[in-house]
């Protein structure tokens, strides 16, 4: 049965991919080493904090079997610097830089096959450190405001402050979304947009907004920016309810991964 | 450069990622790439021959300790079972993307699996045969067959070709994974050259940068 989803991730794949990111977890029960598909979970071992990925974490919270860690950059005080940064003026035309990345591990070797180990390089949401308690603090990582969403909904009492979180969360959300609108709309349709920063959901947003632009063509483009405001206003909503950030339409029992 | 001695170090005392680790990277990359590239890319019949044996295993596993009804390993069935269901996801959705543009380009692929073998499973080699011979029977007996001789092919290339290929001009949203050079992208200006470097999130068509995707040297979002 072939997948009738047009390419790109739905609001609700991202989340599941974002299910996968390590998270810190302060267990408060003993737990032993796990045989999964993925490889071995470290072993729980009250009240010494281990990482998890997401997905378990949020499975042991929701027992109330352990608790949740933020990462430090998920904070009133690093977010309200980040915020600040992707609102100074200076900074107008870029997104907050993303965290600095480890060491490349691999080198292409000639004639390797697709996706061979060899030479695989690591990338979100397997980098080792962007969401447990290790993380950078004054970066946001690819899968920030699902992943700051995903704790928020589910472990906030884990947090000092959850109110004021997700109030800069929107802030960050909105400011963001509003920047890497204006720089597409001064794009050329031929030529490559460089979005270093930017997030897996705002990826996951913007996505029909954009390749509508580039891929229907030369003239696209121009057409748009020539026709008079209004009918521009009216598609860019209709974009925005197609690809809104909801995730409602992708309703596949079968493959509905939520927790 | 303290910065430089403590990473090295890092790299060098970290534990090797186990196998299964690095397959759920890969699969999770293959899973990525394949739903958000226009063209299907190569099958990668290894890495899905491991991943669907152990979840067989683990399925067996499973059904040992729902028989054994030990209260105690209750909690930890659940863990499996949910993890199992994200790995059958995983492997659903990317096999169905797949499909999905085989059946829309069933000629394209049928040309092309000829010319490259690892483009399609053998699986899906079949299915994709036996598919387009079910429709084109279809077709033929419920209207083709009273057409005229000279149009009664469905995939006729003289004069304009009615084998529809996918958009390798479409634009993509990549990571560059690995410094990789320049690529050259066409604008209406002419062309220009882009640098990947490793870090950069580009939107580029998909035909710049099909083979940096290939070589791992670029990965889809």
């Amino acid at each position: 049965m072939a997948l009738l989803l047009p390419p790109g991730l739905t609001p609700a794949e991202v989340g599941f991919l974002c299910e996968m990111e390590l998270v810190t977890v302060i267990p408060r029960q003993r737990l032993d080493e796990l045989q999964l598909l993925g490889g071995p979970t470290q072993p729980l071992n009250p009240p010494f904090p281990t990482p998890l990925p997401l997905w378990l974490a949020l499975l042991l919270k929701r027992q109330k079997r352990a608790n949740i860690s933020p990462p430090p950059w998920l904070s009133v005080e690093c977010l309200t610097s980040i915020l600040d940064f992707e609102t100074d003026v200076r900074t107008a035309e870029v997104l907050s830089p993303p965290p600095k990345l480890p060491r490349p591990t691999g080198v292409a070797l000639e004639d390797e096959p697709y996706l061979s180990h060899e030479s695989s390089e690591l990338s979100p949401p397997f980098l080792p450190e962007s969401s447990t308690s290790q993380a950078q603090s004054d970066a946001l990582p690819y899968h920030w405001l699902e992943l700051g969403h995903l704790l928020l909904t589910h472990a906030a009492d884990d947090f000092d402050d959850a109110n004021a979180i997700r109030r800069l969360l929107r802030d960050l959300q909105e400011v963001r979304m509003s920047k890497l609108r204006k720089g597409f709309r001064v794009l050329g349709p031929g030529a490559g947009v460089k979005m270093n920063g930017v997030g897996g959901m705002e990826v996951a947003e913007i996505r029909g907004f954009l390749l509508s632009g580039m891929s229907a063509g030369t003239n696209m483009m121009c057409r748009r920016i020539n026709r008079p405001n209004e009918e521009n206003q009216k598609e860019r909503e209709a974009n925005e309810r197609e690809n809104g950030f909801g995730g409602d339409d992708y309703q596949d029992d079968e493959d509905d991964m939520q927790l | 450069m303290d910065d430089d001695i403590s990473d090295i170090l890092a790299s060098v005392s970290a534990p090797l990622p186990s196998q299964r680790k690095l397959d759920l990277q890969a699969l999770t990359r293959a899973w990525v790439n394949e739903r958000t590239s226009p063209t299907l890319l190569p099958y990668p019949s290894q890495l899905i021959d491991r991943v669907t044996d152990r979840i067989k295993k683990q399925i067996e596993t499973i059904e040992e300790m729902t028989s054994d009804m030990d209260p105690k390993s209750n909690f930890i069935l659940v863990v499996l079972q949910t993890e199992l269901e994200r790995f059958k996801f995983l492997v659903r959705s990317f096999l169905r993307a797949r499909l999905a543009k085989i059946d829309k380009f069933p000629y394209h692929y049928r040309d092309l699996a000829l010319s490259d073998p690892n483009i399609l499973s053998h699986l899906e080699q079949q299915y994709l045969q036996s598919h387009q011979a079910l429709l084109a029977s279809h077709y033929h007996a419920s209207f083709l067959s009273i057409f005229p001789q000279g149009l009664q092919k469905l995939d006729d290339t003289t004069g304009l070709s009615m084998i529809d290929r996918p958009e390798e001009d479409s634009a993509v949203f990549c990571r560059v994974l690995r410094d990789a050079g320049g690529v050259v992208i066409q604008s209406e200006g002419g062309a220009g050259e882009v640098e990947l470097t490793r870090g950069d999130v580009w939107v580029l068509r998909w035909r710049a940068v099909k083979d940096a995707v290939v070589r791992g040297d670029v990965e889809l979002l």
